[in-house]
């Protein structure tokens, strides 16, 4: 297919294959005339745009010469790759002469273009050719058997090859050598071609078939194997292409007649070896395999004989061929349809008459060209043999699963007729995996999911966790859910613990049970059952915990009142918090605290919080933490949606604080979201079977990534079942199959377009998408006989769906039922997760979630509180479904008894009122520091007598202390040691309070709480070895050893 | 880690050219300079011969599976300038269609995405792209682009059907707005992208330069949601490039080089996930490209007769680079 054309009757020259964008220079020919026989000259340079569909070349310079040219190559010399240098054109002249340009200064127009010029030859130089090793080596080569290598950093003085042949003829080729690059071979019409070794500055062998008709007009190598040449003849009687083999040099190995007359110029291509051009008199040009013989193509020409044919070194596809009539086309030999360009060539044809009148006789010239096109085929086939350059060796395709396929086509190490069949033809599969962590990590939550263990695993990635943030997300997200009390969890990892307020408020009771004076009008009004005019008495005196305890004996109303006044009253800092505990109001809490105390906010809503607004509460001030915008605080509400129980928004949330994206952020997602949803699935039992869009998009993004790290099994145990979204249908239906079980009997279904009544014509892009969602849905599963797996098994099995399906089953109940009727194969098909599926959640409960009671105890039962063992019975219940009762209510331990005489409380169903009486006291209050608690000692405590007031300080300093080295402990051993310690003292407390011990260790006593006001920690610890080391050791047994942990304690933390 | 896990002797006569996995990864489709085409059941590393179809009358280049939900087909596309979709009835796979609508080697075939319905688009060494629609009774419609890429289209690959950043805003009911496109690569060293116009018509929309020759292969990567459209090209002249596009118009399309290679670039490949691309160069090496942090293309391996070994991180593949 002709893809330019340029009328210009000149040799020609293609840039080299490094250039880009490709030029085409023509320079005038010597030996033709056209009709002006204008004897002018010129060297032009045209650009090959392909992308312009237009016949014509782009010109990009002309430079007009004196000379007219008999050869003319374009040499890479000094070219890099990044084209700043455009090489060298060299040009062959009438009268000996060699003449070196610069293309990059013809292109830009310059005047001295010529970069050197030498004229050593006798006669006309026809012949040139570049080394392609050593770019600056030039042969040319003359009459009278001259033959010069010419080195163009040194261009003043050529090389000869060796003596001249004789007897002295013209040289009419000259090609240097493909594979090595001292050999040279050079060819006369006289039909010799003398093969010239640099080395030895001799010719080593003649070629010659001594039939004396061989008229040498091209020379070329092979351009892979060194040691094959082909020679063209010009002679009308012997019009053939000879193909020699110089290990085997006294006849040719191969004889080319496909020419009727002889031979102008050859071509080799250098991209394949089996593409060789030819021109000849009988104005065809041939595209053969010189290793066959064979014609692959014949150029659609209709225009005369060409005399130089060129192969472009840059597109492979491209050729040039120079004809006598003048003009110089560009073909593809790819074939192609030429009708878009044969109507240009029609208008060009004739207007170019118009100009056929150079001598001004009136008379045009009858046109040049007798034979006129025949038949125009539009439609140019393409070689017969695919072109190396097209025959794609290699290849690697991703397909779903992470797997890789791959092929390769090693090339044959012999050149000789490449025994293909000998080749394997192998494909290879291969499964790439790129993220290890990733995949270990969703196999541990796997397994998790499948043995139900929630408490190892999350315990596991808290011990791993190396962030504080992972520190506090890790056990939020998991284990505390499992745990029973899991509010209590929540306030300790924000760092309130019960037990030390608890200690805090008998301390305070103390302080005020000393305090106590009455007053006389008081009297009176107390007398006479006037509550209010007491209450405003106390009042006005600022006896605000007298004022509240009379005004809770005059009732509900007065209790209320004398609140409001009180809040009105007090400028105190936390009576903020107060008001809130008091009058419930937490959602104003929530609502408006400063979100640098999220965590006060949040400790104080899961302490006081109603279950029923617990959830919501937790929810707002993620919110706001949310919408705050900065990303700490977006992770910190990510928290406060783990407390809610919220997975849809925790989702989202995430989404926006991390870079989604990325696989291990993703599995961190998963890890949270899994677990909360097997937690709440627990604790609240219901709706956590609907996933939203946003966890389903998630979900998917995860199985989707799993898939393609090869874990199918995986992807598709995680993959949400319950959800209609099409591209999870597709995914659960592509990794079903794609897990390799055997479609039924090999039927494939139908195909379903076959069924569309598509309408006839132009089908609309409506119908496209407007039918085909709907029919693939069931076009996925035909028969039914692929359904798709139970999938996401882990977070309860309700599918809306199904139950709607299957009236039967209540749809409040987890039910047993698979969303999709069950697989008629068996279903070993699966490694694992179906197990999992058929395994009745209800009673794998309580013998998995009974919660861990010698851990839970201690920390909720003040040490020897009766109450503890009815505490107790409580956790060890089967979980209920409520999940109002799956946490202690916290006020139990301090409340309860005192209140229990007027108003005794079930375990369920705390009425709001419950609270009430501890205006002040709420123990789980977080700010327990600045409290002053009015509240009655627990029953047991009634009995107990007061510590006398001389040894008060002692229990005050070291209560102090301990709470001193808690808020500063971090680690979760020594606060242990610390709670531990702190019971322990009781002991102490007792002696102190029955005056058992003797007065040397009291005053020791009062010697080491001295040093701890002083914070000398190391005189107290001298002062206790002192005293453990003169008394009796019974006597101080219970305490000293703790005390000593205690000050110890204070002295590594430095409190 | 790349490990094989499957070595199917194909048993071709000649060179392999393509070879593609099914939409689940069970079957494999091969086609060689034999002129043959053959279909493998390669589930649980076996390797049954399906189908070994005979019908192309010179070496075939690519092969094509079509999404299942039209049933089995496989196109595939020859040097014999033709097209032919085979299809698998009752187990049985047999020519469905013949399209020799092109007049040189068809080089690229590439389904369109099963949302829009059965669109095949080949490119060929014509120039011209032609998009074969099935319009249902056996009947398919041909439109043709002509002088796409003058001396020659190389590949042809589909945009995903979904439209950029609309996978989670997508009001569900309503019926998706997708407009068609596609990208094209040829021997006039360009990747073009087209577009279907309102009125059914394939316009030009953009013309990506950067490759100094001929482009051997484009490939349009998956969409996973987010709103940046990638594709990859690759060329003779060794350059790997990675063109995105982030605004919602598709005009601005910034190329990114991946890496020069020392040889010719044949063929590039996404994973499904869009993170790895595969890219396959004449020195029969593959090799496989990830996204750094920082927006850098690192190579992870090098596969070697489908083996090869994955740095653990980004950085440690910076040095192997290095």
């Amino acid at each position: 297919m002709k893809l330019k054309e340029v009328d210009r009757t000149a040799m020609q020259a293609w840039s080299p294959a490094q250039n880009h964008p490709i030029y085409l220079a023509t320079g005038t020919s010597a030996q033709q005339l056209d009709a002006t026989f204008s004897t002018n000259a010129s060297l032009e340079i045209f650009e090959l745009d392909l992308s312009d569909p237009s016949l014509d070349m782009k010109s990009c310079a002309t430079f007009s010469s004196s000379h007219r040219y008999h050869k003319l190559i374009w040499g890479p010399y000094k070219m890099d790759s990044k084209g700043d240098v455009s090489g060298v054109l060299i040009a062959g002249g009438e009268n000996g002469n060699i003449i070196l340009y610069d293309p990059s200064k013809i292109i830009a127009g310059d005047k001295e273009v010529v970069i050197a010029q030498n004229d050593k030859h006798t006669g006309p130089v026809r012949a040139l050719d570049v080394n392609i090793f050593q770019t600056n080596l030039v042969a040319s080569g003359a009459n009278e058997s001259e033959i010069y290598i010419w080195d163009l950093n040194n261009f003043a003085t050529p090389m000869t090859p060796g003596a001249k042949t004789q007897p002295p003829e013209d040289i009419s080729c000259i090609a240097w050598n493909r594979q090595v690059q001292h050999i040279l071979a050079s060819a006369s019409p006289s039909g010799r071609a003398t093969v010239w070794d640099l080395r030895k500055n001799e010719p080593i062998i003649k070629v010659s078939d001594h039939s004396n008709r061989m008229h040498c007009s091209g020379l070329a190598w092979h351009p892979d194997i060194a040691t094959q040449m082909v020679l063209a003849s010009e002679d009308d009687r012997l019009p053939v292409i000879q193909m020699w083999d110089l290990r085997f040099a006294s006849s040719p190995l191969r004889v080319l007649e496909n020419h009727a007359r002889g031979i102008l110029a050859i071509a080799w291509s250098m991209a394949d070896p089996e593409l060789l051009l030819s021109c000849g008199k009988d104005a065809k040009i041939l595209c053969s395999n010189p290793n066959t013989g064979e014609v692959l193509y014949e150029l659609p020409t209709n225009t005369q004989w060409c005399f130089d044919i060129q192969w472009c070194p840059r597109n492979p596809a491209v050729l040039s061929a120079a004809s006598f009539d003048g003009r110089i086309s560009v073909y593809s030999i790819m074939g192609g349809s030429t009708d878009g360009l044969r109507q240009k060539q029609v208008d060009k044809l004739s207007s170019s008459f118009g100009n056929l009148d150079p001598f001004g006789t009136g008379q045009p010239l009858p046109p040049l060209q007798i034979p006129q096109q025949t038949a125009q085929h539009s439609i140019v086939l393409p070689l017969k043999k695919p072109p190396k350059w097209i025959r794609r060796p290699v290849g690697a395709s991703f397909s779903f699963g992470g797997k890789l396929v791959t092929f390769e086509n090693v090339r044959m190490p012999s050149h000789q007729g490449a025994e293909q069949q000998q080749q394997q033809h192998h494909v290879f599969i291969s499964q790439v995996v790129t993220e290890k962590e990733f995949l270990s990590r969703s196999d541990q939550l796997q397994q998790a999911v499948q043995s139900q263990g929630f408490i190892n695993y999350c315990q596991k990635k808290i011990d791993a966790s190396q962030t504080e943030f992972e520190k506090m997300c890790g056990p939020f997200e998991g284990k505390v859910n499992f745990e029973d009390d899991s509010r209590g969890k929540y306030l300790e990892l924000l760092g309130y613990r019960k037990e030390d307020l608890g200690k805090k408020i008998a301390l305070a009771l103390n302080k005020v049970d000393g305090a106590d004076v009455v007053r006389r009008p008081l009297k009176i009004a107390l007398l006479t059952g006037n509550f209010e005019s007491a209450v405003d008495l106390c009042l006005h005196d600022n006896r605000m915990a007298d004022a509240i305890i009379l005004a809770i004996a005059g009732g509900q109303e007065l209790l209320a009142r004398t609140q409001k006044k009180y809040f009105a009253k007090s400028q105190s800092k936390i009576t903020r918090l107060i008001t809130a505990v008091v009058m419930k109001n937490w959602k104003e809490i929530v609502g408006s605290c400063d979100l640098k105390n999220w965590r006060e906010a949040l400790a104080a809503v899961l302490t006081y919080a109603k279950p029923d607004e617990f959830a919501a509460l937790c929810d707002l001030l993620g919110t706001r933490l949310e919408n705050e915008g900065d990303s700490l605080l977006q992770t910190q509400a990510c928290l406060c949606y783990i407390c809610a129980g919220n997975v849809e928004k925790l989702v989202a949330c995430w989404t926006k604080a991390q870079d989604g994206s990325h696989p291990l952020s993703l599995q961190d997602l998963i890890e949270k979201v899994v677990i909360l949803r097997k937690a709440v699935q627990l604790t609240q039992a219901m709706d956590t079977s609907t996933v939203g869009v946003l966890l389903a998009a998630k979900m998917s993004q995860y199985a989707n990534l799993l898939a393609a790290q090869g874990s199918i099994a995986a992807a598709l145990a995680f993959l949400p079942d319950n959800t209609n979204q099409p591209n999870i249908v597709q995914l659960r239906d592509r990794l079903c199959r794609a897990q390799g079980e055997p479609v039924a009997g090999h039927e494939s279904p139908k195909i379903p377009y076959e069924k569309q009544q598509l309408p006839k014509g132009r089908p609309g892009p409506v119908v496209g998408h407007h039918q085909m969602p709907r029919v693939q849905t069931q076009q996925y599963y035909p028969h039914g006989e692929n359904p798709p797996p139970p999938g996401f098994i882990m977070h309860g099995n309700v599918n809306p769906n199904a139950a709607g399906q299957l009236p039967t089953s209540p749809g409040h109940m987890h039910t047993q039922v698979p969303p999709y009727p069950q697989p008629q194969r068996p279903q070993n098909g699966w490694n694992d997760p179906p197990a999992l599926n058929r395994v009745p959640k209800k009673k794998k409960m309580p013998e998995n979630f009974m919660p861990p009671v010698p851990i839970t105890s201690p920390i909720m039962n003040p040490l020897g509180d009766p109450q503890s063992q009815m505490l107790q019975q409580q956790p060890s219940a089967p979980i209920p479904l409520s999940s109002q009762s799956s946490f202690p209510q916290p006020h139990l331990s301090g409340g309860q008894p005192f209140h229990g005489i007027q108003q005794p409380l079930g375990q369920t169903g705390m009425p709001p009122s419950f609270s009430k009486p501890n205006i002040e006291g709420a123990p789980g209050a977080p700010i327990g520091n600045t409290f002053q608690h009015v509240q009655s000692l627990p029953t047991k405590k009634i009995t107990k007598k007061p510590i006398p007031d001389e040894h008060l300080i002692l229990k005050t300093t070291f209560e102090d202390l301990i709470q001193r080295c808690l808020s500063s402990a971090t680690d979760p051993q020594t606060r242990r040691k610390l709670d531990d310690a702190s019971k322990r003292l009781e002991f102490l407390y007792d002696k102190l309070r029955e005056q058992t011990l003797s007065p040397t260790i009291t005053s020791g006593l009062h010697s080491i709480a001295r040093s701890i006001e002083t914070r000398n920690y190391s005189e107290g610890l001298t002062m206790h070895t002192h005293i453990v080391s003169t008394s009796n050791f019974s006597e101080t047994s219970a305490f000293m050893p703790v005390l000593k942990v205690v000050l110890t304690q204070a002295n590594k933390l430095g409190v | 880690m790349v490990s094989v896990i499957n070595t199917v002797d194909t048993s071709h006569e000649d060179m392999i050219h393509d070879a593609q996995m099914d939409y689940y990864g069970t079957r494999l489709a091969t086609c060689s300079s034999d002129r043959s085409v053959k279909i493998f059941d390669v589930r649980n590393g076996g390797q049954i011969l399906i189908a070994d179809l005979r019908g192309h009358e010179g070496p075939v280049w690519q092969v094509a599976w079509a999404h299942p939900m039209y049933g089995n087909i496989l196109a595939s596309c020859s040097y014999d300038r033709k097209v032919i979709i085979w299809r698998e009835e009752n187990g049985t796979w047999e020519k469905s269609h013949e399209h020799a609508g092109h007049d040189s080697s068809v080089n690229s075939v590439c389904w369109a995405p099963h949302d829009y319905g059965l669109i095949l688009a080949c490119g060929s060494s014509d120039g011209a792209i032609s998009l074969l629609t099935y319009t249902g009774e056996g009947q398919w419609e041909v439109k043709k682009i002509n002088n796409a890429h003058t001396i020659g289209c190389n590949a042809v690959s589909w945009a995903p059907a979904v439209v950029p950043g609309s996978l989670i805003d997508q009001p569900s009911g309503q019926k998706p707005n997708y407009i068609k496109r596609f990208a094209s690569g040829g021997c006039d060293n360009l990747i073009k992208l087209w577009k279907e116009e309102e009125d059914g018509q394939w316009k030009e929309e953009q013309k990506l330069e950067a490759h100094s020759d001929w482009v051997r292969d484009v490939a349009w990567a998956p969409s996973i949601g987010l709103p940046t459209s990638t594709i990859a090209s690759c060329s003779q002249d060794g350059r790997v490039f990675i063109w995105t596009c982030d605004d919602a118009s598709g005009n601005t399309w910034s190329p990114k080089l991946l890496h020069k290679f020392n040889d010719v670039v044949w063929h590039v490949s996404w994973s499904i996930t869009a993170n790895i691309l595969a890219v396959s160069g004449g020195d029969n090496k593959v090799t496989l490209w990830k996204e750094s942090v920082d927006g850098q293309w690192v190579c992870i391996s090098d596969v070697n007769k489908g083996q090869g070994s994955v740095s653990a991180s980004v950085t440690e593949g910076q040095q192997n680079e290095q």
